[in-house]
């Protein structure tokens, strides 16, 4: 099978007064469709920055990333913006969603961004909302909703277009043991049902103890990348093929992965 | 776009302490521009009737050649057969009436001295009827009936420097058609203070039989056309050109504006000053905005990051803060229009009164109009000046590095 994220040789500096600081060292990671796989290490080891890379939202120093087979160093800003919103959704610790939009709003928005029509997006909102458990929530805005609900709301809002990839950094980190556990079960249900891609980043040891695979970084190189029993899910889609050179991509896709919901 | 309206509308009402304090100031500048406007309009609509009521009237008819004429033999250029021309002009529509008038110049002389007047010599009658009036006349107009002594009004300034009052007389020295000077006697019968102190110091006003007396001819140089409204000028001058380009004589129609140099003067002024009242709220709004839009993309910096992370196209960025801004923009003109229009009313209410400007004896009345195309013209300066304000913000938000973006606190 074709591994949906290729990392290869990548390092990240940054400067730091009149020096550079490596965040990350010459790393190497392939991740195939359908995982559930957990960046974990301490803090300042380089889980953030490998998320980021990842995530199309910087860029690395040295070595390429490739996502479904496109190297991400020879797409231009406009085109790795198209692939953001159509191969990938996000999950932050502190939530991120736009005070000002109800629950459904906040999951509607990258369809919105996407140019789904609004009887599609209705649709998907309310299946997403749905499969996170909070349909009766959908029209209540952040400030009324616990840290849990908060975060499945974003969760919604993550797997709501059916990325190919979802990143999560530190997703739990703001959570009480509860709402984390249930984060934690929520995600890997997606994962199993959906057949979605999980990179997330964490030093939790409660969502190690769930997670497939655990890639564990120090002082920004991989010391480990551990297997359990789990890993290879059957229940894998076909990850949509992302044309880098066609910014509009969306609606189709979205049409497409519909039928999915 | 209906959601990205909503977001846009939403995202104004955030903080909503900051929210109303710029719809107070953008609302402020346009009450401001509403008040001043609708005194300098109401100022100019009583400037611009009072010169019209005070003789210039709405249209005046000369001939062709009115204007390269010879100020010492004036009806040699002067309308032949006017009463004619005045009953094609009368039966026009709009028209209330038409004044004949001569315009000549002369020497005054009491005996010892001689001075240089402008004269004007009028029908009272027609005058009347057409509602002119003089303005700080004292004495008494002149008398319409023809025969008996021959009455004359004099500016303030002229009667000063002749050492002469009322009931005084005085002879009157021109040059007639025919290039013979000629003498007539007159009794003053008022002296008349307009306030403009160059215009006193030479006016003279004398019937129109006696003046026709004096230049020995039947001519006048020109009619005033009384309408019924100002507002009717344009139509009425259509009206008449081509009745007036059917006479033998070739005939000149000027409007009002063409000759009320003065009303032009002070709406000149006016505009002016508004204009520099506009430019001041356009950059007062403009400047505080950009500090408030910043502090409001700042603050967003995060949420920023965030949508640019799902892969909102940047120009969507540029676009809700603009949006943002116009939106302000417009709830702030509203905000400016209601309010300008409530504290008009009220001050209108009030009966206020400014004191009398030079050459008046009279407070004037403090009065704010409330005009259309002032409220349209504020709101879109302010909107206008919002959304340029929001330029600057609006890139910075769209240029946010995303990974900056997210860690931001």
């Amino acid at each position: 099978m074709d591994d949906l994220v290729t990392v290869e040789a990548v390092s990240r500096q940054f400067p730091l007064d009149h020096n550079y600081v490596r965040a990350l060292d010459n790393v190497n990671l392939r991740i195939a469709p359908g995982e559930f796989l957990a960046i974990a290490g301490p803090s300042g080891s380089g889980k953030s920055t490998l998320l980021n890379l990842i995530g199309c939202i910087d860029k690395p120093t040295t070595g390429r990333i490739l996502i479904d087979g496109v190297d991400t160093s020879t797409l231009s800003p406009t085109n790795l913006t198209a692939l953001r919103r159509v191969k990938l959704g996000f999950v932050f610790q502190t939530f991120n969603l736009i005070p000002v939009f109800t629950a459904a709003e906040n999951v509607e928005f990258p369809l919105l961004v996407q140019g789904f029509s609004s009887q599609e997006r209705r649709t998907r909102v309310a299946a997403a909302l749905e499969s996170v458990g909070l349909s009766a929530r959908a029209r209540h805005r952040p400030d009324l909703l616990s840290g849990g609900e908060r975060q499945r709301v974003a969760v919604a809002r993550a797997i709501v277009h059916r990325p190919a990839l979802v990143l999560a950094d530190e997703p739990t980190a703001n959570l009480d043991t509860h709402n984390a556990t249930q984060l934690i079960d929520l995600m890997h249900d997606l994962n199993r049902t959906l057949g979605l891609t999980f990179l997330f980043s964490t030093h939790d040891q409660r969502l190690l103890e769930h997670t497939d695979r655990i890639v564990r970084l120090t002082d920004g190189q991989i010391v480990s990348d551990t297997h359990t029993a789990e890993s290879l899910n059957p229940n894998v889609l076909n990850p949509q093929v992302f044309n880098p050179h066609d910014s509009n991509q969306g609606a189709s896709h979205g049409q497409v992965l519909a039928a999915s919901l | 776009m209906a959601k990205f309206l909503l977001l846009a509308f939403r995202n104004v009402f955030r903080n909503r302490r900051r929210t109303v304090m710029t719809l107070i100031m953008v609302g402020g500048g346009v009450t401001g521009l509403l008040l001043a406007g609708g005194y300098f309009a109401f100022m100019t609509r009583g400037l611009r009737e009072d010169t019209i009521n005070a003789g210039l009237g709405h249209l005046q008819i000369f001939t062709a050649d009115h204007f390269k004429r010879d100020e010492v033999r004036v009806l040699d250029t002067g309308i032949e057969n006017w009463r004619q021309v005045a009953a094609t002009v009368s039966s026009a529509p709009h028209v209330r009436g038409v004044a004949p008038r001569i315009d000549f110049y002369g020497m005054a002389s009491n005996g010892t001295k001689a001075v240089g007047f402008m004269g004007s010599a009028v029908d009272p009658n027609a005058e009347r009827s057409l509602g002119f009036r003089s303005r700080g006349l004292v004495g008494r107009d002149l008398d319409p009936k023809p025969g008996g002594e021959v009455e004359a009004i004099l500016g303030a300034g002229l009667a000063k420097s002749m050492n002469v009052k009322v009931g005084d007389g005085l002879t009157l020295l021109a040059m007639t058609s025919d290039g013979a000077l000629n003498g007539v006697d007159v009794e003053i019968v008022g002296i008349v203070n307009s306030g403009i102190s160059e215009l006193d110091a030479r006016y003279l006003r004398i019937t129109l039989p006696a003046a026709q007396r004096l230049l020995q001819s039947d001519r006048v140089t020109n009619l005033v056309v009384g309408l019924d409204s100002t507002s009717n000028t344009d139509l009425a001058y259509t009206e008449l050109i081509p009745r007036l380009n059917g006479l033998s004589q070739q005939m000149t129609l000027k409007k009002w504006i063409d000759l009320a140099t003065y009303y032009k003067q002070v709406n000149t002024l006016f505009n002016g000053i508004f204009l520099f009242m506009g430019i001041i709220v356009f950059f007062m709004v403009l400047m505080s905005s950009v500090n408030t839009l910043l502090m409001a993309m700042l603050e967003r910096t995060r949420e920023i990051g965030t949508m640019l992370a799902m892969g909102t196209p940047r120009t969507w960025i540029v676009a809700l803060f603009m949006l943002e801004a116009t939106l302000l923009g417009g709830m702030g003109a509203v905000v400016g229009v209601v309010g300008g229009n409530l504290l008009g009313a009220i001050l209108n209410s009030a009966g206020l009164h400014m004191p009398p400007p030079p050459g008046y004896s009279v407070a004037i009345s403090f009065k704010v109009l409330h005009v259309p195309a002032i409220m349209v013209g504020a709101s879109i300066l302010v909107i206008f000046s919002l959304a340029l304000s929001s330029i600057i913000p609006a890139i910075r938000a769209s240029r946010l590095q995303i990974a900056e973006a997210l860690a931001h606190v």
